[in-house]
């Protein structure tokens, strides 16, 4: 993907990360964690231009949870209070064992899409989520198996090398969908120049979604907007709407982000439209 | 084994919350959930080994204390798999 996917005006496709597994309503009141509250955020973001969900499971207290009836749950509120909108789980779990890994991959049915890490990433001080290609390839055997299309999560360049490696290993459906991180730490530096040499460097035919933390979401979707790509926002990235505003919600940042991408002549994807982009 | 400085609160800072969350009395503050897995000792994390807040007042714990705090919970499971 390039600029001239940027020219030809295909539809862009909005991700909305409601909730995220590392911080809770100690940092926004406004975070969904409850299936109910995931399931209103979910419905709100459909309807300000969103037509995919990401989405992690919470206990009561916020505190996290992998297991595949949390998501059940989350996943029936979805479906009640949204219209179509794309459902996928994380499999992420900083410290969680392989098999909670896989938890969110069975529910019935299974989600759509679902997210796969492509390798370690530092956490606090003393703790690495390792994700290592054992476990990347058994997760993407099970997707393969239930029909769910995984979103490779790229969080640096040498992850780039896993997901050339991982084509190595498997066959992946076609196209190949993974999303740029830029931020802090062990992810990408969120500079314009990594953002460029980072979609010259995927997979031929990939199509690519733009994932900026913090300050860095705004500016790094809409460069993703402007090369042809595909765009997160939501609180789990970004609990912010202006310096030292807090957003309000999920779907004021996609409202945003679905705005912007009007003005640069980008037609918003409806989850259908997903659909045939992603192959879904 | 719960990190000797956990504990769950309604109420502090100024900010409430319906469930009793994850507070930290060493760093005085409600903690991240993913930072309450630690706390707790859940999955494959430790307090004593993955928190930076408890390595840092682990001076302060006397041996008594480190035995768990089970009783400044407030019903809390400290063992929650998926």
């Amino acid at each position: 993907m390039s600029y001239e996917n940027y020219l030809a005006g295909e539809p862009v496709i909005i991700t909305a990360a409601l909730t995220g597994g590392v911080q809770g309503k100690e940092a926004t009141p406004h975070l969904p964690e409850t299936p109910e509250e995931i399931g209103k955020a979910a419905a709100e973001a459909e309807e300000a231009g969103a037509s995919v969900v990401h989405v992690h499971a919470r206990k009561d207290n916020g505190e996290r949870t992998f297991a595949t009836e949390r998501f059940q749950e989350i996943d029936d509120e979805i479906r009640r209070q949204a219209d179509d909108v794309i459902i996928q789980h994380s499999t992420g779990g900083t410290g969680a064992s392989d098999e909670d890994r896989h938890l969110p991959l069975r529910t019935d049915p299974a989600p759509e899409m679902a997210s796969l890490d492509m390798g370690p990433m530092n956490r606090y001080d003393h703790l690495t989520s390792e994700n290592t290609r054992g476990l990347v390839d058994s997760l993407h055997e099970e997707m393969v198996e239930r029909g769910i299309k995984p979103e490779l999560e790229i969080f640096n360049d040498g992850h780039m090398n896993e997901t050339y490696g991982l084509l190595e290993r498997r066959d992946l459906a076609e196209p190949v969908y993974g999303t740029l991180i830029f931020g802090p730490g062990t992810l990408t530096p969120p500079k314009p120049r990594n953002f460029i040499n980072a979609i010259d460097n995927l997979p031929e035919g990939a199509q690519f979604n733009t994932l900026g933390f913090g300050r860095h979401q705004l500016p790094f979707v809409t460069m993703g907007i402007l090369f042809g790509g595909h765009v997160r926002v939501g609180l789990e990235d970004n609990i912010y709407y202006e310096r030292g505003e807090l957003a309000t919600s999920n779907a004021q940042l996609v409202e945003r982000v679905a705005r912007i991408a009007d003005e640069l002549g980008r037609e918003v994807a409806t989850p259908s439209q997903a659909r045939d982009i992603l192959n879904l | 084994m719960t990190c000797p400085f956990l504990e769950y609160r309604s109420e502090a800072n100024n900010r409430q919350f319906d469930e009793p969350r994850a507070y930290c009395g060493a760093a005085e503050q409600f903690v991240q959930p993913m930072r309450a897995d630690i706390c707790n000792n859940r999955y494959d994390l430790a307090h004593d080994e993955h928190c930076e807040i408890y390595l840092e007042h682990a001076d302060e714990v006397s041996a008594g204390n480190e035995n768990g705090n089970e009783t400044e919970n407030t019903g809390q499971s400290a063992g929650d798999g998926a």
